[in-house]
């Protein structure tokens, strides 16, 4: 446990270290690229004031994952049960990935407003794909031995999906789950720069119109500290509620 | 919902069954029969085609058109077998009892009190009373067949298929198990589809060889006395003689 | 006096000869360097100048002046960049990058104040051309109706100094309007109604773009309504460029450029499109139009005494800490 808390600690230690020489050895002017103690500074001094802001990024990427994996699962298990409605949506999930989100991010900010509904649709189109698309594979992918004692014992489709496809296909949900935790910031962050009067994004393009370089990047910090955090505990998360899964082979012979 | 079987045993008769695999027929006008409350094996080598027959009767695969599978009672054979396959197929996010009771489960049964009583039974049968509330993957492979096992005999049905249950095990397990099967299956009319001649042997009534392609079945072996047998019998070991040459014929065919 | 031999002379008029072969060649020689110079000098003196945004027709000047040799005539040979982002064009020229950029006045202040080397060495658009843009049917008549309504802005950095300026002048705090960031989607957040008024809307352009969609917008200009006035748009070199010597000569084209757009303004508007079809659209040609007036005629022309009001004014709003000097950035190039 000390190590895991340890790593990530030395890890970005030795990133500082890297970004303070190479500023240092380009000579790189600090309103280019300001160095780790500047940034530092300018994140300690307006810790309220970034933490203030990181309060709403956080929400917004919070109800985007929710909603977004919420939509994404139901999205997924109609087309694993619904063959008719696999054919229909499988394109237009294709599609929904294929926009950029650059180029919906003006239409939804202004049909949903500067606030935070814009910003949490935008969280939400971002991991739609990948959760929808890793559940309905693991979906897919049942073990055809168990379909096959299922069937000889008699299952109802409806009892098979919830008894064995949707519990076998959870690993992979858990995937995609990984996947969108660590994608919804982009799309917070992406719908604040569009519109917006709060946020770490809003405040990440306000200070570098205003030459605050070091505020901008310890903006940018805390965002990515945020979206780490959030990265971790989502994975914790699911690794308690798929404890049954085996990280390695059993012990025994097979 | 099913009503509880009665334990009459029940026979099985395949007329005229077809089964292509890749465009070529895997076996054509097959005839075979399972006689009630007795142990019928299938030996043969691998892709033969005998699990395909298992597979027939088990309903997974759709009939030819002309055959016919029939129950010596009339009744139609869905809804009156238990499958068991090589693999255990023990659900890894349910403990061993809820995967003993999973074929309640998926058919949605209602009096769960006497379900898990009947669950701990068939739990202590097999020997794994201990491990009831575990979760498959701290089983051994032993283990896990046997839990598999207590699973079959929940399902209470008169009819069981077994498709190679026991060839992942090592020697010494597989013998224990065998012996147990052969015990706690007694009197159902039970189809094992099997490689392994002494396995066959020890546990089988009747013996086919099914060889050939298309594959065909030969006159059953009828070996004397009470399956579990004892492999050191010498009739018995005579007996394995017999049977490897057949299948080494069948493998020069 | 010297005694003069029949054999002194012979040898002087031979030396005399020599000589004016010698000569000639020597001046042969410089014709033929000071030509192959003179041919080599045309495309000499790179020079890279980094827009404030994408091509639009407050660039006027620059495409008379390239597209007429301007730029040639004066031995330069300018390229021009659009920028990605229109925060970074200064910041580069600070870092050494680029040779000049066209930035904003208040802009400059702003950096000055912490502390990049630049300089302003030349004007483009003299006068302010950012405004406070409502819709002209909507229900906000003048600026004192603005309380409690949303304010959208680009991110200039500076709009706050404008608004909080003329919000004062009726009374208005800052606290008492919305800011929010439209991200350069001005007229459409107006138009759409998601917004009552925006700041940072060019008063050529913005205006033009909603007559277009007929949702007319009625502007307040700043310099109007309590700010001093400034130059919208400028050239910023780095400080360590005040005796580049390239620099006097583009603004020499530059105001080339300028004379020769006010003389023949179509024909000048058949330089600017070509080649660059898709700027030939409706916003473009009236926005064009609208723009003449607006460029100053004298681009190396510096009005010191505006540009330190213009400070102060910044100092008082509280946007920038000091008001240094104003020669230490912004120089008079000749």
């Amino acid at each position: 446990m000390g190590m895991r808390i340890a790593r990530p600690v030395i890890i970005l230690a030795g990133l500082f270290v890297v970004w303070a020489v190479i500023v240092w050895a380009l000579a790189i002017p600090r309103f280019i690229l300001p160095g780790p103690i500047l940034v530092f500074e300018a994140w300690w001094d307006n810790f309220q004031h970034l933490l203030y802001h990181a309060q709403y990024t956080a929400i917004e990427i919070l109800a985007g994952l929710a909603l977004g994996a919420a939509i994404g699962t139901g999205t997924a298990l109609t087309m694993a049960y619904f063959g008719g409605a696999r054919r229909w949506l499988l394109p237009v999930l294709v599609a929904s990935q294929a926009v950029p989100v650059f180029a919906l991010a003006p239409i939804l900010v202004l049909w949903l407003g500067y606030g935070m509904a814009s910003k949490i649709a935008m969280a939400m189109l971002i991991i739609y794909f990948p959760v929808t698309a890793a559940f309905f594979d693991g979906l897919r992918r049942t073990d055809p031995a168990w379909l096959d004692l299922a069937r000889v014992m008699g299952g109802s489709r409806w009892a098979v999906l919830t008894t064995i496809r949707i519990p076998a296909a959870l690993p992979a949900l858990a995937s995609g789950l990984r996947v969108a935790a660590a994608v919804a910031p982009i799309g917070a962050v992406v719908g604040e720069w569009v519109g917006s009067s709060v946020g770490l994004g809003h405040l990440m393009l306000h200070s570098n119109a205003r030459v605050q370089v070091a505020l901008m990047f310890a903006a940018l910090f805390t965002l990515i500290l945020l979206a780490l955090a959030l990265y971790y505990a989502v994975d914790a998360g699911l690794r308690r509620a798929l404890a049954w899964q085996p990280d390695s082979n059993p012990a025994h012979d097979r | 919902m099913a009503a509880p079987e009665t334990l009459a045993p029940i026979g099985v008769s395949v007329h005229a069954a077809r089964l292509d695999y890749a465009g070529l027929p895997l076996f054509d006008d097959l005839d075979f029969e399972m006689a009630p409350g007795l142990w019928t094996c299938v030996l043969g080598a691998s892709g033969v085609g005998k699990t395909s027959l298992l597979r027939l009767i088990a309903g997974l695969t759709d009939p030819w058109k002309g055959s016919r599978i029939a129950c010596s009672d009339d009744a139609p054979l869905a809804g009156r077998a238990a499958y068991m396959a090589q693999q255990d197929l023990l659900l890894p996010w349910l403990t061993v009892r809820q995967n003993v009771m999973l074929g309640p489960r998926l058919r949605r049964e209602t009096g769960r009190d006497r379900r898990v009583a009947r669950a701990l039974e068939l739990l202590a049968m097999v020997g794994l009373s201990d491990k009831a509330d575990a979760l498959p993957a701290t089983l051994s492979g032993g283990q896990r067949q046997r839990a598999a096992l207590a699973r079959t005999l929940m399902e209470d049905r008169p009819i069981v298929l077994m498709d190679e249950p026991f060839s992942a095990l090592d020697a010494v397990t597989r013998h224990h198990i065998q012996g147990l099967a052969a015990n706690v299956l007694r009197d159902r009319s039970v189809l094992l589809v099997t490689h392994d001649p002494m396995e066959a042997l020890r546990l089988g009534h009747r013996i086919h060889v099914m060889a050939g392609r298309p594959a065909t079945l030969d006159e059953p072996l009828l070996p004397a006395g009470t399956p579990p047998r004892d492999m050191t019998d010498t009739a018995l070991l005579r007996l394995h003689g017999e049977l490897m040459q057949r299948l080494a014929a069948a493998g020069d065919a | 006096m010297m005694t003069i031999d029949i054999h002194d002379i012979h040898g002087k008029i031979e030396t005399m000869m020599t000589i004016r072969r010698l000569f000639t060649a020597l001046i042969t020689a410089m014709a033929i360097a000071l030509v192959f110079m003179n041919s080599t000098a045309a495309a000499q003196d790179k020079l890279t100048l980094v827009l404030d945004w994408s091509i639009n027709p407050d660039h006027a000047p620059l495409f008379v002046a390239k597209e007429r040799g301007f730029f040639r005539e004066a031995g330069l040979d300018v390229t021009m960049i659009e920028p990605g982002d229109p925060n970074s064009p200064p910041r580069l020229v600070a870092a050494g990058r680029y040779d000049l950029a066209i930035s904003y006045q208040p802009q400059l202040h702003m950096q000055v104040d912490k502390g990049l080397p630049l300089i302003r060495v030349g004007t483009l658009v003299g006068t302010p051309l950012n405004s406070l843009v409502v819709l002209k049917n909507g229900p906000i008549k003048s600026i004192a109706d603005l309380k409690g309504r949303k304010i959208g802005y680009s991110v200039g950095g500076f709009e706050e100094a404008l608004l909080r300026a003329m919000l004062a002048k009726y009374g208005l705090k800052m606290s008492d309007v919305t800011l929010i960031n439209v991200n350069f989607s001005l007229s459409p957040a107006l138009m759409a109604g998601k917004v009552d008024a925006v700041i940072g809307a060019f008063r050529n352009f913005e205006l033009n773009q909603m007559d277009i969609e007929k949702r007319p917008g009625r502007a307040f200009y700043p310099e109007k309504e309590g700010v001093p006035a400034y130059d919208e748009l400028i050239f910023v070199a780095n400080r360590k460029s005040a005796s580049d010597p390239r620099l006097p000569r583009f603004l020499k084209a530059v105001a080339r450029g300028v004379a020769a757009l006010r003389k023949d303004s179509k024909g000048s508007w058949v330089l600017f499109i070509k080649g660059r079809k898709k700027l030939d659209d409706e916003l473009n040609r009236r926005a064009w139009r609208d723009t003449l007036p607006h460029f100053a005629n004298d681009p190396a022309a510096l009005d010191a005494a505006r540009y330190l009001r213009f400070s102060q004014f910044m100092k008082a709003q509280g946007l920038i800490k000091a008001t240094p000097p104003v020669s230490s950035y912004a120089v008079e190039l000749r």
